[in-house]
C-alpha cells in the first residue's frame, strides 16, 4: 500500500462510497462486487482516516462492517464536510497559495513578473513565471486576487476589507455556526468558519441528515444553469436497476423534503413535455446546454401546478390529471386538538372543517394522492375513514391497514379490549 | 466557482495554523498540531515534506521551524464565500444575528456579488406551516438574550406558556439553541437546576417565552451536554425489521439517517436496524415508523411496541365501530 495517498482527485468517485456506508452501514467488502479489491481497500481506509472519530467497525461473518455512528442530535457539525476537505494539490500549488497571498497581504498590486522576482528575493524559492501566471489567473478566477489591467501591464492585488470585517464582528460568527448546519451548502459555512477559527458551540439541528451535502457539487452547477436558463442533460443512476439513463430537461426548482432531507430538481423534460423530479442523490453529471427562450413560462406554469402537488410527483398511478383524497380523523376535544392543529399545521394547503363533535374532515386535490399514504398513516388510531377518488390509493391503504393488524397480532376482539 | 477545491482543504487548514504560529516550532509542535488538526494519517504526508523542502514554507533554524508568512496573515474569501454570504443576507433568520446597519455593511462590502441562490429556487414542500415570527421583533430580542446567555453560561429567568396553556416560571441555563429545519422551528435545549442539583434539560420553543431576564448567575461547573443526552437514551434501541419491498430499505435508511442506529443484513431481503433514542424523541419516532405502513416491522422495545399496538387497536376499533357514522359525511 506503498502508493496510498490520503487526498483525492474526484470528488464524484468517493461519494457513492460515503453514501453507501453512512447511508446502509452493512455492506461489507463483498458487497461492493463492481470495484476492485484494491480499490475498495484505499477508499475504505481514506474514510477510516477522514472520519476517524464517527467510524464504528461491527464483525460479522461475511467480514467486518463499516458504518458512521453519527447521532445529529449530539453534533456542532456534520461530519461529512471533512470528505469535502480532501482535495489533492501540488507541491507548488501550495507552496504559492500561502506566499502568493501573504506577498499581497499589504494591497498593493504586483505584475507577474514583479511577484515573481520578489518570490525569490522575498521568500528564496524560485518559480518559473509561467506557473505564477498560472496560480494567479487561477485565483483572479476563483476571486481570491483581483486583476487590473492597465495598457498592457496586468498587476494582481489582494483585499482582506471583507475578511477583516468578518473577523471583527462577532454576529457573523454566530450566523455562520448556524448556517453551516441548516442550509444548502453548509459546507460553504463551514469552511467559512475555520477560516474566521471560530466553532458552533451554540447550535444544534434537529431533523438534520447530513449525507445530502454530498450532493451540494450537483446543486451548484444546477443553480448555475437555472440562473442562465439552460437547458442541460442529466445522467442518472436508477435506484432500483443501477442502470445510467439521460435525460434533456430544463431545471426549474429544487424541491427539499424536509422529513428526509431528500432533494429533487424540479424541471420540464423536453421529450415528454412534462414536469419531473429528479432525485439529486441519483445524478451523476449534468452538461450544460442551449438556453431556453421559454424559461419564465414553464417557471409560471409550474407556480400554477405547485399547490396540486403533495409531494414530486405530476401524475397519480391511475393518471386522472387530479385526485381528492378526503380523511376524517377522531380527536378528542378540547385536550387533543393538537390533532387538529397538526392537520392544519402539516396538511399542505388541505381544508379541515369540524363535522361533528370530536370529528374533522381533512380534504385536498392533488396529483398523486398516493404520496400522501406515508403522512395519512401517521394519523392510526385516529382515522374514522379515508376515502380517495383514486381508488387503488384507498385499496392499498385499508390493505395495509389489514397488514399491520395481522403483523403485529390486532384481531377484532384485542381491539375491543 | 469550485466547491471541491485545495483552498477549502484540510491540508491548506492545518498548514495555515502552523504558519500563522508567532513562535518557531519543534518538529515535536507541529506533529502535535497535525494530530490534533489533521486526517488521521495525515502526519505521514505532511511531515516528509516539511522535512525535504517540498513544501518550502519555514525557514530551518537548527530544529526549530519559523514561518515565512508574515503574522498578519489572512486569506481573503472566493467568490463562491461571498455569493454564500449574499445568499444569506436575503434570508429571514439573518436579522436573529445582524442587526440592520451590520446587514447593510456586508451588503455593500459584497457589492454586486450574485447570490449562491434565491428563496424561490427552493421549494420546501413538507414543512410545517407555523414556522416560528423571525420578524417579530420580542422574537428577536429573546432570541439574542438565550444566545447571549448560553456564550456566557449565564442563569436566565424564563416566563414560559406551555403548549397545555399554563405559564411556567423557571431557572435555566440555555445549553444550545436548536433548530428543526421540519418544523421550522427553533427550540431552547437548558439545563434546569432542581434543589437537589441534579441537571435535567428541558426544551423550551423559542416563541412560547413570554419574557426572559438575564440574572447576575453563571454555571459554575462545566457541563457536558452530550452525556445528558446520551444518559437520556432507553438503554434497549427501538429494534426493526425491514423488509426490502418498495425501496422501504433506502428509504428507511434515509428517513432515519438523523438517529444513531445500527443496521445488520438477516437474509437476502431483510435487515434488523436499531435505533437509539429517548423519551422527547419517543411520538415523533412512532408516528416516522407508521409512516411505513407494514414495510417495517416493530420487534422491540417492548414499550415502544406495546405504544404502537395501542394505536393500532384503536383505529381497529374506530373502524369497525363508526363505519356508519362516517358514512354519514361522505362526499361522493
Amino acid at each position: 500500500m506503498s502508493d496510498f495517498q490520503e487526498l483525492i482527485k474526484n470528488f464524484p468517485n468517493i461519494r457513492e462510497y460515503v453514501r453507501d456506508f453512512f447511508v446502509y452501514g452493512f455492506k461489507t467488502r463483498n458487497d461492493f462486487k463492481d470495484k476492485s479489491p484494491r480499490t475498495y481497500d484505499n477508499q475504505r481506509r481514506r474514510l477510516e482516516s477522514w472520519l476517524a472519530p464517527y467510524i464504528r467497525k461491527d464483525y460479522v461473518p461475511e467480514g467486518s462492517n463499516l458504518s458512521l455512528a453519527i447521532d445529529s442530535n449530539l453534533l456542532d457539525t456534520n461530519p461529512l464536510f471533512q470528505v469535502w476537505k480532501t482535495k489533492s494539490f501540488t507541491d507548488n500549488d501550495i507552496v504559492l497559495h500561502f506566499l502568493i497571498l501573504d506577498l499581497l497581504q499589504n494591497g498593493r498590486a504586483l505584475t507577474v513578473e514583479a511577484i515573481t522576482d520578489m518570490l525569490l528575493s522575498e521568500y528564496e524559492t524560485l518559480f518559473d513565471i509561467q506557473t505564477v501566471r498560472r496560480k494567479c489567473n487561477a485565483y483572479a478566477k476563483e476571486g481570491l486576487l483581483q486583476k487590473q489591467k492597465n495598457g498592457k501591464t496586468v498587476a494582481f492585488s489582494l483585499d482582506n476589507t471583507l475578511t477583516n470585517w468578518l473577523n471583527a464582528n462577532e454576529n457573523i460568527h454566530d450566523a455562520l455556526a448556524f448556517y453551516q448546519m441548516a442550509e444548502s451548502f453548509g459546507i460553504i459555512g463551514n469552511a467559512l468558519s475555520e477560516q474566521l477559527d471560530i466553532q458552533n458551540q451554540a447550535f444544534r439541528m434537529k431533523h438534520s441528515f447530513f449525507v445530502h451535502t454530498l450532493e451540494d457539487g450537483m446543486l451548484l452547477e444546477l443553480l448555475d444553469a437555472m440562473d442562465k436558463e439552460l437547458m442541460v442533460r442529466l445522467e442518472i443512476k436508477g435506484s432500483k436497476n443501477e442502470q445510467l439513463n439521460t435525460a434533456n430537461c430544463i431545471p426549474l426548482q429544487i424541491f427539499t423534503s424536509t422529513r428526509s432531507g431528500r432533494r429533487f430538481l424540479c424541471a420540464y423534460t423536453c421529450t415528454k413535455r412534462r414536469f419531473t423530479c429528479y432525485r439529486l442523490d441519483a445524478i451523476k453529471k449534468i452538461t450544460p446546454l442551449e438556453r431556453t427562450e421559454d424559461y419564465g413560462e414553464l417557471l409560471a406554469k409550474l407556480s400554477r401546478n405547485r399547490p396540486y402537488l403533495w409531494g414530486v410527483s405530476f401524475q397519480g398511478q391511475e393518471r386522472q390529471r387530479l385526485d381528492t383524497l378526503a380523511m376524517t380523523i377522531w380527536a378528542l376535544e378540547p385536550t387533543e386538538n393538537y390533532i387538529v392543529d397538526r392537520l392544519k399545521r402539516e396538511g399542505r394547503g388541505g381544508t379541515v372543517t369540524k363535522i361533528a363533535r370530536n370529528t374533522y374532515l381533512y380534504e385536498i386535490q392533488v396529483f398523486d394522492c398516493n404520496e400522501m399514504l406515508p403522512w395519512a398513516r401517521t394519523f392510526i388510531g385516529r382515522i374514522l375513514s379515508l376515502e380517495c377518488t383514486a381508488k387503488s390509493v384507498e385499496k392499498r391503504f385499508y390493505n395495509d391497514l389489514e397488514t399491520m393488524y395481522r403483523m403485529y397480532g390486532i384481531d377484532e376482539k384485542a381491539s375491543n379490549t | 466557482m469550485e466547491l471541491f477545491s485545495e483552498v477549502y482543504s484540510c491540508y491548506y487548514r492545518v498548514l495555515r495554523h502552523l504558519l500563522c504560529s508567532q513562535n518557531p516550532l519543534t518538529i515535536k509542535e507541529i506533529y502535535n498540531r497535525i494530530c490534533q488538526e489533521g486526517f488521521e494519517e495525515s502526519l505521514l504526508s505532511i511531515i516528509p515534506k516539511l522535512e525535504n523542502g517540498s513544501w518550502d514554507l519555514f525557514r530551518r533554524d537548527g530544529e526549530l521551524y519559523l514561518s515565512k508568512l508574515s503574522p498578519s496573515f489572512c486569506t481573503p474569501l472566493t467568490d463562491l464565500e461571498k455569493s454564500y454570504l449574499k445568499a444569506l443576507l436575503a434570508d429571514p433568520r439573518i436579522l436573529l444575528f445582524l442587526d440592520p446597519g451590520q446587514a447593510e455593511t456586508l451588503n455593500r462590502l459584497l457589492g454586486t456579488v450574485r447570490p449562491l441562490w434565491r428563496g424561490e429556487q427552493f421549494c420546501y414542500y413538507d414543512r410545517f406551516a407555523d414556522g416560528d415570527p423571525y420578524g417579530d421583533e420580542t422574537y428577536r430580542r429573546h432570541f439574542r438574550l438565550l444566545l447571549k446567555a448560553q456564550k456566557n453560561r449565564q442563569f436566565v429567568d424564563i416566563d414560559y406558556n406551555s403548549p397545555k396553556g399554563n405559564r411556567v416560571h423557571h431557572y435555566y441555563v440555555p445549553m444550545r439553541l436548536e433548530y428543526s429545519t421540519k418544523n421550522d422551528k427553533f427550540r431552547l435545549l437548558a439545563l434546569e437546576q432542581n434543589p437537589h442539583r441534579t441537571n435535567k434539560l428541558e426544551t423550551l420553543n423559542i416563541d412560547r417565552i413570554a419574557s426572559i431576564r438575564l440574572t447576575e448567575h453563571t454555571l459554575s461547573s462545566s457541563i457536558d451536554i452530550n452525556s445528558i443526552i446520551q444518559n437520556s437514551y432507553y438503554k434497549e434501541p427501538l429494534t426493526l425489521r425491514i423488509a426490502n419491498k418498495r425501496n422501504a430499505l433506502e428509504r428507511a435508511m434515509l428517513h432515519f439517517a438523523n438517529y444513531e442506529k445500527n443496521t445488520v443484513k438477516i437474509d437476502e431481503n431483510t435487515y434488523e436496524c436499531r435505533i437509539y433514542y429517548n423519551q422527547s424523541m419517543e411520538t415523533e419516532l412512532l408516528i416516522e415508523v407508521m409512516s411505513f405502513g407494514p414495510m417495517l416491522t416493530v420487534i422491540g422495545n417492548k414499550r415502544f411496541l406495546d405504544n404502537l399496538k395501542t394505536r393500532l387497536k384503536r383505529q381497529r376499533r374506530l373502524i369497525f365501530q363508526d363505519h356508519t357514522f362516517t358514512s354519514m359525511f361522505r362526499c361522493y
